[in-house]
């Protein structure tokens, strides 16, 4: 018989390190159910038999996040053995407002005071015993970070799994109240003994299906505060419900406040006099924190943006243009090219190794050109960018450990809510500009779906690492290397993100308040590197995975397809590409960008296999140009005289059309994945590609019909181009329609 | 008045909270409650940092306007 133990606390508690502690690399990681909320579960570390449940971190049990919901649909109906109720000692009275609400569940509880040893260095004293006295549950400190009192707490929670030791009641309300709720007990009693079970007719129980009498007091506490959503699955009889609200506007009569209010202050003051008798505080309240005293200056309002902005460049600058790109460089044209001596040893690069091994078997010339062009140069062209982001990473794990990333959501948001955005957007287009997956990812930390989404749909606008090549081919190569075109690209990403954060927030879909800024901010702490390289490792891992699975398939479906043609009315393999599969359906698509001003078949193709990954553009427009297989190389050398063959298929003005195009559509498979990922919703997924390319589209069109005014005259695309302008500005300056507003508010 | 006009190293007592339910909960779940003691640690033009009960809550401005001193 296995045991369930969920973990429970607030967030920056020291959950997911307590957790990690306890389950080691023993973890499954999934999401709960029908929302993208991860959900991790593992095995305790020699105890096999334990199974540990981390819960979201929540401060309260009310029906108002996802996260709470989430957590309390899982206690009250999955019913876990026991709880460790995870507390930050640092912070003790506002983590213990939780407790409170925990232990009415029913449900053998134990309370693990963390941090501890921030505790004792700040010279407060936490008297556990007293505490545990007056909770009637067991009280033990812990450090999670440092490894103290794990064993300890786990054993207790076990024990008190065992034997089903239930909390005693602490006496958290006043007679009063007290009072009405005895006499709810009673109404539920009532129906329960009643017999009247409704169930589902496929036999599922709704969140709160009264089971046992342990979750009693639970329902009469819930039922008290009017929470309809923990309550309906108790299918009380409307004359018991008006019996139950009768009492309870008495009640309020009598306390003159409303019973949410009433409820939540009674835990407050009960905590209050908890601290009293077991806390004693060295600070004076008042006095300022060595964490106050940085945030007096890092948010400050003449030097948070300044400070905030050398950070930002420092850490981009040392991750994409000297440790990072070391590395890159390394794995690009040492570890995936020429090879690299080690020692004095000829090491040879894994393209050469694999080739001579392939040799060496006799295979095929096909599945030697799937092998080493197909999978090899595909995957790794994007493996490639690995290096890059794991510095990346590991530099923002450090300002996230260290609780800095909060206070820049914080600096950010004035800017953003502007836009449609909130300051927790700023984060996900930060990393995003070294590269759109992580980037993606990173927006998980935005509690509010509409704004998670819109960051989604947004992020990949700015430009990415791997789009700055065709960046610097068009610059130098076609616009005659003039300096605006650098700044053009972040201008147009950033305009791109601007332009449809309001036109979005506007729809049905993004519609409604915007989400005010809250947030804890963590208090600063030196960086625990167990902690940064985990997460590090985390968001690198799930890329590689990706690059291994929907990256790899389709560099095969690509490469089969630029090597195959139909010859003689058959299918074979072609020598150029030209007469490939490939070529004739970019043959195919290529008459819809004749508006664009790039309608031929390779910048067809090009884009197209730009979505493996974005630099691939230029490698094809090499090849398809007559420029050779190194002209990425060359784009990096700045040699743009051997370049000038791909120059010659373009204008200044078609170049500008296709660089904007490139920039703003669909972005690469792996981020596609990725948002996938997140949105979890394969229509969001259409819906985010198919406006994101919608857009490039049409900013091309409006660029390049506009350019050719001047000299094309008045044509059917100016009208399209000048229709399409109109309405970008009508959907930016219109009012929402009050119809609309009232749908998206139901 | 509204908690936007502390000055940053200031301290006062909730009187009151506005809002709807949601929004309520939400400050009460973080400590924000009426009688409570509450410091402006720092001040960006509206949005505010505050401390209370031993944590730190950032703010923006329209949430700050919502909490009576």
């Amino acid at each position: 018989m296995s045991i369930r133990i969920a973990l429970a606390g607030n967030p920056n508690s020291g959950k997911t390190t307590l957790f990690n502690a306890l389950t080691g690399a023993q973890q499954y990681v999934g999401n709960w159910p029908g929302v993208t909320v991860e959900r991790k579960e593992g095995r305790l570390k020699g105890n096999k038999d334990v199974v540990l449940q981390d819960l979201p971190g929540v401060y309260s049990l009310s029906p108002y996040t996802l996260e709470e919901v989430i957590t309390r649909q899982y206690l009250v109906a999955d019913r876990p053995d026991a709880i460790i109720n995870i507390v930050d000692g640092s912070n003790i009275e506002r983590n213990l407002y939780l407790t409170t609400q925990l232990l009415e569940l029913g449900i053998p509880l134990v309370v693990a005071v963390n941090m501890i040893d921030v505790v004792r260095k700040s010279g407060d004293t936490i008297d556990l015993g007293k505490l545990s006295d007056a909770l009637g549950v067991p009280v033990l400190s812990i450090s999670a970070l440092r490894g103290e009192g794990l064993k300890e707490i786990t054993d207790a929670a076990i024990q008190a799994a065992n034997t089903r030791a239930l909390p005693r009641l602490p006496y958290v309300f006043d007679g009063a109240v007290e009072h009405t709720l005895a006499h709810i007990e009673e109404a539920v009693n009532h129906r329960h003994h009643g017999g009247l079970h409704h169930h589902h007719a496929d036999g599922s129980q709704h969140e709160g299906a009264l089971t046992d009498e342990h979750l009693k007091r639970w329902y009469a506490i819930k039922l008290f505060e009017r929470d309809t959503k923990a309550t309906e699955g108790l299918h009380l009889r409307q004359e018991d419900l008006d019996a139950i609200e009768d009492e309870v506007t008495l009640c309020e009569q009598h306390l003159d406040d409303d019973a949410e209010s009433i409820i939540t202050n009674q835990r407050y003051a009960y905590i209050q006099r908890l601290m009293e008798q077991s806390v004693v505080k060295k600070r004076k309240p008042g006095a300022l924190s060595v964490s106050d005293r940085i945030d007096r200056v890092v948010t400050n309002r003449v030097l948070g943006f300044p400070i905030f902005i050398v950070v930002m460049f420092l850490v981009y600058f040392i991750s994409v243009t000297t440790v990072g790109t070391w590395v890159t460089d390394f794995t690009n044209e040492q570890l995936f090219g020429e090879g690299f001596s080690l020692f004095g040893a000829n090491v040879p690069g894994i393209p050469q190794a694999v080739e001579g091994w392939l040799d060496g078997l006799n295979t095929s010339p096909w599945l030697k050109g799937l092998t080493l062009e197909g999978i090899i140069g595909g995957v790794g062209a994007v493996l490639g960018f690995v290096p890059q982001m794991f510095v990346l990473f590991f530099f923002l794990a450090i300002l996230e450990d260290i609780g800095y990333m909060a206070r820049v959501a914080f600096i950010m948001d004035r800017v953003f809510r502007k836009f449609g955005l909130s300051g927790k957007s700023f984060i996900p287009m930060l990393i995003g500009s070294g590269c759109s997956v992580p980037g993606i990812m990173a927006s998980r930390t935005i509690e509010n779906q509409r704004d998670r989404r819109m960051t989604v749909i947004t992020t990949s606008f700015i430009p990415c690492g791997a789009k700055l090549p065709i960046v610097a081919l068009i610059a130098g190569a076609i616009m005659g290397n003039v300096w605006w075109v650098g700044p053009l690209a972040y201008f147009i990403g950033v305009a791109a993100v601007i332009v449809s954060g309001i036109i979005l927030k506007k729809t049905r879909m993004f519609m409604g308040d915007p989400a005010p800024f809250v947030m804890e901010l963590p208090s600063y702490h030196a960086p625990a590197m167990g902690n940064v390289l985990r997460s590090m490792w985390e968001r690198g891992f799930s890329f590689i995975k990706r690059a291994g699975t929907i990256i790899l398939l389709s560099a095969i479906v690509i490469w089969f397809m630029k090597s195959y043609g139909v010859v003689d009315g058959r299918l074979a393999m072609v020598e150029d590409m030209d007469h490939s599969v490939l070529a004739w359906l970019g043959g195919l698509v290529a008459p819809l960008f004749v508006p664009l001003g790039f309608g031929n078949w390779q910048n067809t193709v090009a884009t197209v296999l730009g979505l493996v990954a974005k630099e691939e553009v230029v490698s094809v427009f090499g090849v398809l140009y007559g420029v050779g297989e190194g002209a990425l190389d060359l784009v990096e050398a700045g040699a743009f005289t051997d370049l000038a063959p791909i120059a010659a298929h373009f204008t200044q003005l078609s170049a500008l059309s296709f660089l904007a195009f490139n920039l703003l559509c669909a972005p690469c498979f792996a981020a596609i994945g990725a948002m996938h990922r997140e949105l979890n919703n394969i229509r969001w997924t259409a819906f985010a590609v198919g406006f994101q390319t919608a857009l490039a589209y049409t900013v091309s069109l409006i660029i390049y019909q506009l350019g050719i005014l001047p000299q094309g005259g008045f044509t059917v695309g100016t009208t399209a181009a000048i229709l399409l302008l109109l309405l970008i500005l009508y959907l930016l300056f219109r009012k929402p329609h009050r119809a609309e507003l009232a749908a998206a508010q139901a | 008045m509204p908690l936007t006009l502390l000055k940053a190293g200031e301290t006062a007592r909730i009187t009151r909270i506005t809002g709807n339910d949601a929004t309520r909960a939400r400050l009460a779940e973080l400590g924000f409650v009426v009688g409570e003691l509450v410091q402006v640690i720092s001040d960006l033009g509206g949005n505010l940092i505050i401390g209370l009960k031993g944590s730190r809550v950032a703010l923006g401005r329209d949430m700050a306007a919502r909490i009576m001193i």
